[in-house]
């Protein structure tokens, strides 16, 4: 049954292991590259938050940028990719063509079929992905040592951790849940898109909460010196204590800003601030990462485990 | 002799409308048993619930051995070679006769590194009865093994079965709605009709066991079993189980299958079954 499964579905593995052989080719030149840069340009301390850092610093983000252009795209379109192609066909592809009919009527009975299809092509579907992570999480400090945005950038976060696996398992089994509900290889496909980017959309809305939002009131300023943080809600605290989302009888004028200035809005906050209001927001912190990354990947395990056991239910029940 | 297949009192059923209903009928082993009906009468069902693509919702599907199944349009896997074909066949059956199977197709000018989706018709149909001969079984159930090919592609596909049925004890049950190409090869009649068995039987048997009478209106129809009639204005043509009624103005004669299906299929009250133990040597 190994030897069926392996030539059944070669071409997406295939295809599969040579894209992340060549993103892993990319990232390695673009690490080795950015390596040597820094040994020849940087002065004695550099990487590091030192002024004279900066236009190394620059230099760095502009290669990082130029890279990650390149496979920013992969959270979404990855998970899509993979229910697609190697999700859609297992059960969507043999109903189509009737080829059911002929692997269902051989000695192996179909829960093994489905049990060495299921956990061979699940396995490495959860290794790609633990591989794309790999391979991401050792990229990225070559460029952002110190700066971190894998927990705050949810696009980030979904290509390093456990995330892409858990995607990419999710993934799979919708894509195979949904051949069995069309027995068509296309609409399932297309089922997948859908699902996948509502998934996403939902869970990212979902996220914040995954724990209690940390509150912290800031004065003087309404931007957190921590850039790598998931903010929730703001608002200001009047003097009184008393949280409001729009301070109305504060006293300071609010004037509407024209064009890319924030002068106007700056005025206003500095007004705010000096008549005693704070800032306060609710955020979540960057030593959630891992918490984040274990619930989100718990959600869509079960979620697949769920998908697994519909697409079994339905092959087992009726297989004609 | 044994059953080499019993069904008894199966009944399947898709939501609510029944595709079989209270099916008994027992084939003995070494038979090569046509099942025939027309389009809808419930033939891929039943062989949908022998070979366990299908749960029966009542009754029961008793297979004595292995069975082999060649589903309708001959389904193979097109982007694979015809070698690999045969490895798919060893790696998913616990008995493999893959030597004999790559003789066969050698036999046959099949070349086994050509891809499947590129030969043709009959080609497949013969990789496709192959393969299901290769896992040796004990019964091989084919549907619709004919339809779609061409006289002489038939005519080799019948030979290829025939001739694997000569060499050792493998029953065949075949559907097809042309009865004329089951009259040389098959030796066991099943006739099903709107989801309900009209006749099973052995098909010397059967025709042992019927007159077709023509005679002139008004002739007695008294004391005789009709399957089925049909009249003109001034002529009378009867199909009867058992014995002719005595009135001289009957000519009688043998069916053949064709008539005697046909008797049957217009009449779908009529039926010919033997009694359920009645599986006779």
């Amino acid at each position: 049954m190994i030897w069926v499964t392996w030539r059944q579905h070669r071409a997406q593995i295939l295809v599969t292991a040579a894209f992340l052989a060549l993103l892993g080719m990319l990232l390695l030149g673009s690490a080795v590259e950015a390596s040597r840069y820094v040994a020849e340009h940087a002065p004695p301390g550099c990487p590091g938050p030192a002024v004279a850092c900066g236009e190394v610093a620059v230099a760095l983000g502009q290669r990082y940028d130029t890279v990650y252009s390149v496979f920013g795209w992969m959270p979404l379109v990855a998970p899509a990719l993979i229910g697609a192609f190697w999700g859609a066909p297992l059960l969507g592809r043999e109903y189509e063509r009737g080829t059911h009919r002929l692997a269902w009527t051989q000695a192996v009975p179909v829960w093994r079929w489905l049990a060495v299809k299921l956990t061979v092509l699940g396995g490495a579907v959860v290794a790609g992905g633990l591989l794309l992570s790999l391979m991401v999480s050792l990229w990225r400090p070559v460029f952002r040592s110190g700066v971190g945005s894998a927990f705050g950038n949810v696009g980030v976060f979904n290509m390093v951790g456990v995330a892409p696996a858990a995607w990419w398992l999710y993934a799979f089994a919708l894509g195979t849940a949904a051949g069995t509900l069309f027995r068509r290889t296309l609409p399932a496909m297309a089922l997948v898109v859908a699902g996948v980017a509502a998934t996403m959309f939902t869970l990212v809305q979902v996220s914040d909460h995954y724990a209690e939002p940390a509150r912290t009131q800031l004065s003087g300023t309404v931007v957190l010196d921590d850039p790598d943080v998931r903010l929730v809600s703001s608002a200001w605290v009047e003097p009184s204590g008393r949280e409001v989302g729009e301070p109305s009888e504060s006293g300071c004028a609010r004037r509407v800003d024209v064009g890319q200035s924030s002068k106007n809005t700056d005025a206003w906050q500095a007004c705010l601030f000096g008549k005693g209001y704070r800032f306060a927001v609710y955020y979540h912190p960057a030593s959630r990462f891992w918490l984040f990354q274990w619930t989100e990947a718990g959600i869509l395990t079960v979620a697949a485990a769920a998908l697994g056991g519909l697409a079994v239910h339905r092959t087992l029940r009726r297989p004609g | 002799m044994s059953a080499a297949l019993e069904v008894t009192g199966l009944g399947v059923r898709y939501r609510r409308t029944w595709a079989l209903r209270d099916c008994s009928l027992s084939v003995p082993a070494g038979r090569v048993a046509a099942l025939v009906g027309p389009n809808g009468a419930g033939k891929t069902t039943l062989m949908h619930t022998a070979v366990g693509l299908l749960r029966a919702t009542e009754g029961s599907v008793r297979v004595a051995g292995e069975a082999a199944f060649v589903a309708q349009d001959k389904p193979l896997y097109d982007d694979f070679t015809v070698a690999e074909m045969l490895t798919f066949g060893l790696r998913t059956n616990r008995r493999w006769d893959g030597e004999a199977a790559a003789a066969r197709l050698a036999g046959l000018g099949i070349p086994l590194k050509r891809k499947v989706g590129g030969l043709s018709g009959g080609q497949q149909a013969q990789v496709a009865v192959t393969l299901a001969l290769a896992s040796r079984p004990d019964l091989l159930v084919l549907d619709e093994p004919l339809a779609n090919l061409d006289p002489l592609a038939r005519h080799d596909v019948m030979r290829t079965i025939m001739a694997e049925t000569a060499g050792r004890e493998l029953t065949v049950l075949l559907s097809s709605h042309v009865v004329s190409d089951l009259e040389e090869t098959c030796d066991w009649l099943i006739v099903l009709n709107g989801g309900r068995m009209q006749v099973s039987g052995d098909i010397e048997e059967l025709l042992d066991d019927h007159l077709v009478l023509t005679g002139p209106v008004g002739a007695s129809e008294a004391g005789m079993r009709v399957v089925s009639a049909g009249r003109t204005d001034r002529q009378v043509g009867l199909l009867v189980r058992g014995a002719p009624s005595p009135d001289p103005r009957w000519q009688a004669r043998r069916p053949g299958l064709e008539e005697l299906v046909m008797g049957y299929l217009r009449n779908p009250e009529s039926t010919a079954m033997p009694a359920l133990t009645g599986v006779r040597p």
